[in-house]
């Protein structure tokens, strides 16, 4: 019953291929052995490559990834909402931020800014509630795919206008069909540039509409 | 020089987790149960025991444990015994709970990732080992399975006799189980 997890083979059929090259290679210049060795690795990588993307491989926690986060402009003394676009690789998923299960980890992201700029409200996409083969009588929150979390930045009025970079994490969990992986963090980093509110205009004495007879 | 400096990280990594095969000696570890008392593998000498790697936050887990609850009951009296190991952030409190919640009618010990490492790493839950009454490891199941596979590596790993007495069996030509 040992697995027989896909691209398996391929690994497995490349450590035959190191045995195979050592034996080849042992009776003559040692030298070789090293190269032969070498040639090896390439060709696992390649085949690995080519049968397996990262996220597909046997037996490591997947990573999820989040896409470069475009200029941001947020106007002082306002709230600014920043989407940030996250991705779930190919046949894993995380639980929603409202997972149905107190035991479940929730996805969850920890921002810290700089001074004087205050964190607004987080707001997470719901859930898609679905079915997997470990939980058939039971539907479950997840995130798969891509999904977007949307950050409130509020830059306060003491705040200097200039670029400034934010950072948090995200904390999740993932699982695929058949197995979960143990709760991991993805570090997140944009940049916000503040800028000064508009001029608020005040009511000029000298124009006073009061007639002065 | 790709080469040289692949070697030279290799050895200046963490120490690798054990790579274990079937009938590799299963790694004695000691871990604390959640009724807070000292449990050794080696306790289990002489048994076949299921040694099933899970967590509160592993949905296939939960899964699987009604059927571990099950097995334990069925094949206990002949020498199985089942043993879960909480890789788990959670408090002892919680997974206590979680596992009352389950209806859990065996040991339940609180993991340390060292123990995690003496059995590969465990880098996904469930993982579980099925370990022979001479303390040889026969299977190893990674991720949720069928019940009923899991219950033929059961009786695969009771199918064995204990180490102790595989040699007075072999000196009296004696079996009392079938042997693989």
């Amino acid at each position: 019953m040992i697995q027989n997890v896909a691209g398996m083979e391929t690994i497995l059929a490349a450590r035959i291929n190191f045995a195979m090259i050592d034996q080849q290679t042992e009776s003559h210049d040692p030298r070789t052995r090293g190269v032969g060795r070498m040639c090896a690795a390439l060709a696992l990588i390649l085949l690995s490559t080519a049968n397996l993307s990262p996220s597909q491989t046997p037996g490591k926690a997947p990573s999820l990834t989040m896409a470069a986060v475009p200029a941001v402009t947020a106007q002082r003394t306002k709230q600014t909402m920043v989407d940030l676009n996250f991705r779930v690789p190919h046949g894993y998923h995380v639980n929603s931020n409202s997972p149905k299960s107190e035991f479940l980890i929730p996805t969850a992201l920890k921002m810290d800014l700089p001074t004087d700029i205050i964190l607004g409200k987080i707001s997470y996409p719901a859930g898609a509630d679905m079915t997997f083969p470990f939980s058939p009588d039971e539907k479950l929150s997840v995130y798969s795919g891509d999904f977007t979390i949307a950050v409130g930045v509020h830059p306060l009025r003491s705040v200097v206008p200039g670029k400034y970079v934010m950072h948090g994490v995200l904390r999740y969990q993932a699982c695929d069909n058949a197995a979960c992986y143990p709760p991991k963090t993805l570090p997140v980093s944009f940049e916000v540039k503040v800028v000064k509110e508009p001029a608020t205009h005040h009511a000029n004495p000298a124009q006073s509409p009061h007639v002065h007879g | 020089m790709l080469y040289v400096g692949y070697h030279k990280a290799r050895h200046s990594e963490r120490p690798r987790a054990a790579r274990l095969t079937q009938s590799s000696p299963a790694p004695d570890f000691s871990l604390e149960s959640l009724d807070g008392k000292t449990t050794r593998l080696s306790d289990f000498r002489g048994k076949a025991v299921l040694l099933n790697f899970w967590a509160t936050w592993c949905g296939p887990c939960k899964i699987e444990m009604p059927w571990f609850v099950d097995f334990q009951k069925q094949y206990g009296s002949q020498g199985l015994q089942i043993v879960g190991v909480a890789m788990d952030d959670a408090s002892k409190e919680d997974i206590g709970k979680f596992a009352k919640d389950m209806g859990v009618n065996y040991p339940i010990l609180i993991g340390k990732e060292a123990v995690g490492d003496q059995y590969g790493g465990i880098p996904g839950l469930p993982e579980t080992f099925l370990i022979a009454r001479d303390g040889k490891i026969v299977d190893k199941i990674i991720g949720l399975r069928g019940k009923a596979e899991i219950e033929d590596a059961i009786k695969e790993a009771l199918n064995t006799r204990p180490a102790a007495s595989q040699a007075s069996a072999s000196d009296n030509a004696v079996t009392s189980q079938p042997q693989k």
